[in-house]
C-alpha cells in the first residue's frame, strides 16, 4: 500500500481511531499517542495491505500493550528497588538484574505447571491458537471438535494463565 | 481449575481470545465494550500481557508426540575424523510447524513477501544488520518485513549466516519443522520431502518445541517427509556452504544427493539411475562455471556414465566395457 493509500485511511477515520485509543486507556493522552503513532507507520514499508483500517487499529492496540507492559515493568523494578534500597531510583537500567531474571523464570515454571494441568486438547487448541495464530474455526476443522469445545478449551487455558500470573504477583 | 472467573474477566479472555485472531475485524464492538465500563481496558491488558508473558512456556508445548533420534553406527574406522553414513528411511508421522510470531508494535502480525531464484542462479539477501540469506538455484524462500528474525525455506538450497541474538533467536521454518538458531552459519536444502541441515558455525537447534535437536558445527540432520525419524550424520564444518564458491563436498553421500545438488547449483536437470541412486560418493565437485568440463569430469569422478537426454543428464551405471 502506498503511504498516501495508508495516509487517506488514517485521515478519513481519524476520530475513530482517537476514540478507540481513549476507550483503551490513553486518556488525555490520546492525541499525541496518535499523532506518534502515525510518525512511526508513515516510517515503516510495508507491502500491500490487505484491510488498511484494521491495520491500524491493530497498530493502535499494540502501542497500548506496549505501553501497559512499560509501565508494568517499571512498577515492578521500582518496588524490587525500593525493596531492596529502602528508596526510589531514578532512571534504573533496563537490563534486568539477575534478581529479575530468576524471577521471570519462575513466572515461567509456573505457568508450564498451570498448562500442565489443563489437559492435552487444552493445551494443543492454545498452543495452534496462540503461536501459530490459528483460527477457531480451522483449529476445530483440524482436530475434528466442535467451535464451541475450542472456545471452552481456549478458555480453560487463559484462566490457568491468569491465575498463575495472580498467584505469582501474590509472591511478589 | 476449568471453572469461570468472574465476569469482568471472562469478558477480558473472550475479547482476548478474538483479537488473538489475526483476521479479527470487529473494532467497533471492541470499542463499544471498552466503553462501557472504565474498568474493561484494565481487566484486556491484565489478560492480554499475562498471554504475552506466557507464549514462551506455550512454546514448548509440543505439537504432536516427538519422533526417535537416530544416529547411526559409525563407518569402517577411517585416518581422519569418524564418519557416520547417511542412511535412508521410511516411516509414517507428518513433521510439525511452529511459528515464530514477530508482535511488532506497527501493525499486521506478518508482513510475507517472496524471493525465488532461476535454475543455477544464486542470490544473496541481505535480511538485517548482520543476517544474510544466499539462495543457492532453483530455491525460494519467503521473508517477511514485519519479522526481520523469520525465513521460510519454501524449496531448493539457503545458507544461512545469522547474527545471534539468544533474547530474539532466528527461525528458519522448513518442511514443516523449525530451526532456531543458536549461533551462526548453516545450510538448509529443502528437496522434494526432504530436509536437510548442516551446520558450519554456531549450532541449531532442530524443532526446539518437539525433538529439540541441537546440531553442533559439523553436524547434519536428515529428515524425510511421513519419516518416523530424524537422522543425524556428520558434515564437513568447513564445505558447509561451499556451492556458494562451486566447491561441494561430500562424505558417503547417496548419487541421488549429489546429483540433486549439481542440478541445484548448475540449473541442468540430472537424473539417477534408480540402481546407483544409493550408492555413496566421497569426494569433492567444483563447479569453477565451465559446465562441458564439469560434466565430462563427472563421469570419472563419480564412477558413473553421463548421458545427454533430451530434457536432462542421466547419471548410469559405468559400462567398463566402453573404457
Amino acid at each position: 500500500m502506498t503511504s498516501n493509500g495508508l495516509e487517506a485511511v488514517f485521515l478519513e477515520n481519524r476520530a475513530r481511531l482517537l476514540r478507540f485509543l481513549a476507550a483503551r486507556g490513553a486518556g488525555e493522552a490520546a492525541e499525541d499517542l496518535l499523532q506518534d503513532l502515525w510518525f512511526k507507520l508513515s516510517a515503516a514499508t510495508t507491502g500491500p495491505i490487505a484491510n488498511p483500517l484494521s491495520y491500524l487499529y491493530r497498530a493502535a492496540d499494540n502501542l497500548m500493550r506496549d505501553r501497559y507492559r512499560a509501565v508494568r515493568q517499571s512498577e515492578l523494578r521500582d518496588s524490587a528497588w525500593q525493596e531492596s534500597t529502602g528508596a526510589t531510583v531514578v532512571g534504573v537500567s533496563d537490563e534486568p538484574s539477575s534478581e529479575r531474571a530468576l524471577i521471570a523464570r519462575e513466572d515461567l515454571r509456573r505457568v508450564e505447571a498451570a498448562l500442565a494441568e489443563i489437559g492435552d486438547r487444552p493445551r494443543l487448541i492454545f498452543r495452534r491458537h496462540r503461536i501459530e495464530g490459528e483460527g477457531q474455526r480451522e483449529i476445530a476443522a483440524a482436530l475434528g471438535v466442535s467451535l464451541s469445545t475450542v472456545e471452552s478449551d481456549l478458555r480453560k487455558a487463559y484462566r490457568a494463565i491468569l491465575l498463575a500470573k495472580g498467584a505469582g504477583d501474590d509472591e511478589a | 481449575m476449568a471453572e469461570r472467573l468472574d465476569n469482568l474477566r471472562e469478558e477480558a479472555i473472550g475479547w482476548t481470545i478474538r483479537l488473538a485472531d489475526p483476521a479479527f475485524d470487529d473494532w467497533d464492538a471492541f470499542t463499544a465494550w471498552l466503553e462501557a465500563d472504565p474498568r474493561h481496558a484494565e481487566a484486556y491488558d491484565v489478560v492480554s500481557l499475562a498471554a504475552d508473558e506466557a507464549d514462551p512456556a506455550v512454546r514448548s508445548i509440543p505439537r504432536e508426540q516427538p519422533r526417535p533420534i537416530v544416529t547411526p553406527p559409525p563407518a569402517f574406522a577411517r585416518p581422519h575424523r569418524r564418519r557416520a553414513a547417511m542412511g535412508w528411511l521410511g516411516g509414517a508421522v507428518a513433521a510439525s510447524l511452529v511459528a515464530a510470531t514477530g508482535l511488532g508494535v506497527w501493525g499486521p502480525r506478518s508482513d510475507p513477501y517472496g524471493v525465488a531464484t532461476g535454475p543455477g542462479e544464486r542470490r544473496e539477501i541481505a535480511l538485517e544488520n548482520g543476517t544474510t540469506v544466499t539462495l543457492n538455484g532453483g530455491s525460494r524462500v519467503t521473508l517477511d518485513h514485519a519479522n526481520p528474525r523469520l525465513a521460510t525455506l519454501d524449496r531448493g538450497e539457503a545458507l544461512f549466516t545469522v547474527r545471534h541474538d539468544e533474547s530474539d533467536p532466528f527461525i528458519v521454518r522448513v518442511g514443516g519443522a523449525v530451526l532456531e538458531d543458536a549461533g551462526t552459519v548453516f545450510n538448509v536444502v529443502r528437496d522434494g520431502g526432504t530436509t536437510r541441515v548442516s551446520v558450519a558455525e554456531g549450532a541449531v537447534i532442530y524443532n526446539p518445541g518437539k525433538e529439540a535437536v541441537r546440531l553442533d558445527p559439523g553436524r547434519s540432520l536428515t529428515v524425510l517427509d511421513g519419516a518416523g525419524e530424524v537422522r543425524l550424520g556428520d558434515a564437513d564444518a568447513a564445505g558447509i556452504g561451499g556451492w556458494r564458491k562451486g566447491r561441494l563436498v561430500y562424505e558417503s553421500a547417496p548419487l541421488a544427493v549429489v546429483a540433486a545438488d549439481l542440478a541445484r547449483s548448475t540449473g541442468v536437470p540430472i537424473a539417477v539411475a534408480p540402481e546407483i541412486a544409493t550408492t555413496p560418493f566421497t569426494g569433492v565437485i567444483v563447479d569453477d562455471g565451465d559446465r562441458a568440463r564439469l560434466f565430462a569430469r563427472l563421469g570419472p569422478l563419480l564412477d558413473v556414465d553421463v548421458v545427454p537426454r533430451k530434457q536432462d543428464v542421466l547419471l548410469s551405471p559405468r559400462n567398463r566395457a566402453n573404457h
